[in-house]
């Protein structure tokens, strides 16, 4: 289940960018395929599901947007994004976790999962914008502000693994979500 | 071989989807046929304990599926409607390897075994492709191969012809003919148990008839007319 | 996108993947020990000699990985704006040193090995229950198994919004892909199940 789920994020790295409705630069899917991991899977899948992303990055593997891959992708200056997807995924899945088990009704679970998803896409903004600072030495504005430019973008994705993460729990019901014993 | 059903019922959410069932099963050569839905798949994966009987037991060469479940699927090799899924490894070779796991064989000994097991299977000659090339008889042989290097007493088949041309159909006909192992096969294409030993009949999670091949698919006949 | 199968040769493939990811670690820390451009450039053409001599084939393949050199790139001039060409200096001797040295210690180790050395690392996190170390090698194969077949999944989705004339939106490319890939992962599922092979678990008992 997990191993299928990093799949999917990896294909969505390597399909053609798809032109989002608003936005008119054409965007790589791979972080809609980490929030949806999250909002999917839970906590504990979701992180699985990430970090054997991670792993595959690290073995040299062309899985990252454009078919990157290799151990250097952890050095450079984009590497906060990737490491913070880790704990976007945790979070938006702790977060999902919690409104499945709820089971409310229609837009309230599907603005749970968004808010969700929106923690997540913050979080990894930290981490890759922290990363900026450390390794390259921007300030911390200037980061920021290279930064941004990206959150658009991500909060719409943010929207999308909602939207998706609604429909797999009203017709799948909670069995994605990887529970303490894998079995 | 020898698998008994003792008293045993499947449900599905609390939905009777197996009656109460007892019987042994002991051919080399058995079909199970019957409409969708009849309950032929979940009677074949009660077998191997991929299905858990609700009520009673079932045994098999000896080994409680719920109490004994490793013995009781190391007993049995399964091969899946769509066997794209159980191929799981990207080289053919290395995912046949994965049943060799257990068995702490040296590197050359598993070789060989490897490829004997391609070879009875006919494939040899696939052994480092990649799953995602092969065509769907390709696969059909490939996950065969990975079952039997298991060494199973029982090899049990879900709809091994369903998704294949004639050519491959053909194929898949002869090589289940030629293995020595016990098979069971659940099928639609019922020329293919023409010349089983036995067939079983599910209708409506009920075993509804159990005997020679003709008699069995004639009622199969009458009953889907 | 498949993977090549890759037979490594040459001095570097036999040192022990655990030794190169600790230098890799050193030289970081080093690289951001030292603030001064001299003696950043020293490490960098230390580095870069190292590289040509022992693995010509990773300096190629760093330079064939036009992604990251253009990030460095960007990043660098940014930098050069917003703070001062002395620390776009100083960066891009670091980015370009680090880049290329994992690259080195990505090109000359082997997939195999990598798993191994992922799989022996991950052995004390057994403890916590997480999952099995063991199951890690399978888990790595598996993805790469089944990238492609999802691949298709979505090349077909896409394909038949076409032949519909409906416009391309993630919203409905994506839930179709994510439900058929599940419905795959139970049978996948039941399918290792079944085959048994799955590691075994040190804490768990079986009957």
């Amino acid at each position: 289940m997990i191993a299928l789920f990093t799949a999917i994020i990896v294909v969505l790295g390597l399909v053609p960018p798809i032109m989002l409705t608003l936005v008119p630069v054409p965007i790589h899917a791979q972080s809609l395929g980490v929030l949806l991991a999250g909002v999917v899977l839970g906590a504990r899948g979701g992180a699985l599901s990430v970090l054997l992303l991670i792993a595959l990055v690290a073995i040299g593997l062309p899985v990252l947007s454009g078919g990157r891959g290799g151990l250097a992708i952890f050095v450079s200056p984009t590497a906060g994004y990737l490491v913070g997807y880790l704990p976007a995924a945790f979070a938006t899945g702790w977060l999902s976790d919690r409104i499945a088990r709820r089971a409310e009704s229609g837009w309230r679970s599907l603005a749970g999962f968004f808010g969700a998803a929106v923690v997540g896409v913050l979080l990894d903004h930290v981490f890759g914008v922290a990363w900026l600072v450390a390794s390259v030495g921007l300030s911390p504005i200037n980061a920021l502000i290279g930064d941004l430019v990206f959150v658009p973008g991500d909060l719409l994705k943010a929207a999308i693994a909602a939207y998706v993460g609604r429909f797999v729990l009203v017709n799948f019901g909670n069995r994605a979500r990887v529970s303490r014993n894998p079995g | 071989m020898d698998i008994l059903f003792d008293k045993a019922e499947a449900r599905f959410s609390g939905r009777v989807v197996l009656e109460s069932l007892s019987l042994r099963l002991s051919e080399r050569r058995i079909g199970v046929i019957g409409l969708n839905g009849s309950g032929k798949t979940t009677f074949s994966r009660l077998i191997n304990g991929l299905v858990l009987p609700a009520a009673g037991r079932v045994l098999t060469n000896g080994h409680d599926t719920a109490l004994a479940p490793a013995k009781a699927r190391a007993a049995v090799g399964y091969i899946f409607q769509n066997p794209a899924n159980q191929i799981v490894l990207p080289l053919i070779r290395d995912d046949i390897a994965l049943g060799l796991q257990r068995r702490g064989l040296g590197k050359v000994e598993r070789e060989a075994a490897i490829g004997a097991c391609l070879d009875r299977v006919g494939i040899a000659h696939l052994a480092g492709r990649r799953a995602h090339e092969l065509s769907g008889g390709e696969i059909q042989l490939a996950a065969l191969a990975s079952v039997l290097v298991t060494a199973p007493d029982i090899v049990i088949m879900d709809e091994p012809t369903n998704q294949l041309d004639l050519r491959n159909r053909n194929l898949v006909e002869r090589t289940i003919h030629a293995l020595d192992e016990n098979v069971i096969v659940v099928s639609h294409d019922l020329s293919l148990l023409a010349a089983f030993d036995r067939v079983l009949l599910f209708h409506q999670g009920r075993l509804l008839a159990d005997g020679p091949a003709s008699q069995v698919i004639a009622a199969y006949r009458d009953l889907a007319a | 996108m498949m993977i090549a199968e890759e037979q490594h040769s040459g001095l570097l493939a036999h040192v022990p993947p655990g030794v190169k990811l600790a230098a890799l670690f050193g030289l970081s820390l080093l690289l951001f020990l030292v603030r001064a451009p001299a003696g950043l450039g020293a490490l960098a053409a230390l580095v870069g000699l190292a590289a040509l001599l022992l693995s010509p084939r990773s300096v190629a393949q760093w330079l064939r990985a036009w992604p990251l050199l253009f990030t460095i790139a960007v990043v660098v001039l940014w930098t050069t704006f917003a703070e001062s060409p002395g620390a776009a200096l100083v960066a891009l001797l670091r980015l370009g040193t680090l880049s290329l040295f994992a690259t080195l210690v990505t090109t000359t180790t082997t997939i195999g090995q990598f798993i191994d050395t992922i799989t022996r690392m991950a052995r004390p996190l057994e403890r916590l229950g997480l999952a099995n170390a063991g199951d890690i090698g399978l888990a790595i194969g598996l993805v790469i198994r089944f990238i492609p077949e999802v691949r298709a999944r979505y090349g077909a989705i896409a394909d038949a919004h076409r032949a519909r004339g409906l416009s391309m939106r993630l919203s409905t490319l994506v839930v179709p892909m994510v439900i058929g890939t599940l419905q795959s992962a139970d049978d996948i599922a039941a399918a290792i199940d079944a085959r048994s092979i799955r590691s075994e678990n040190p804490r768990k008992k079986e009957g």
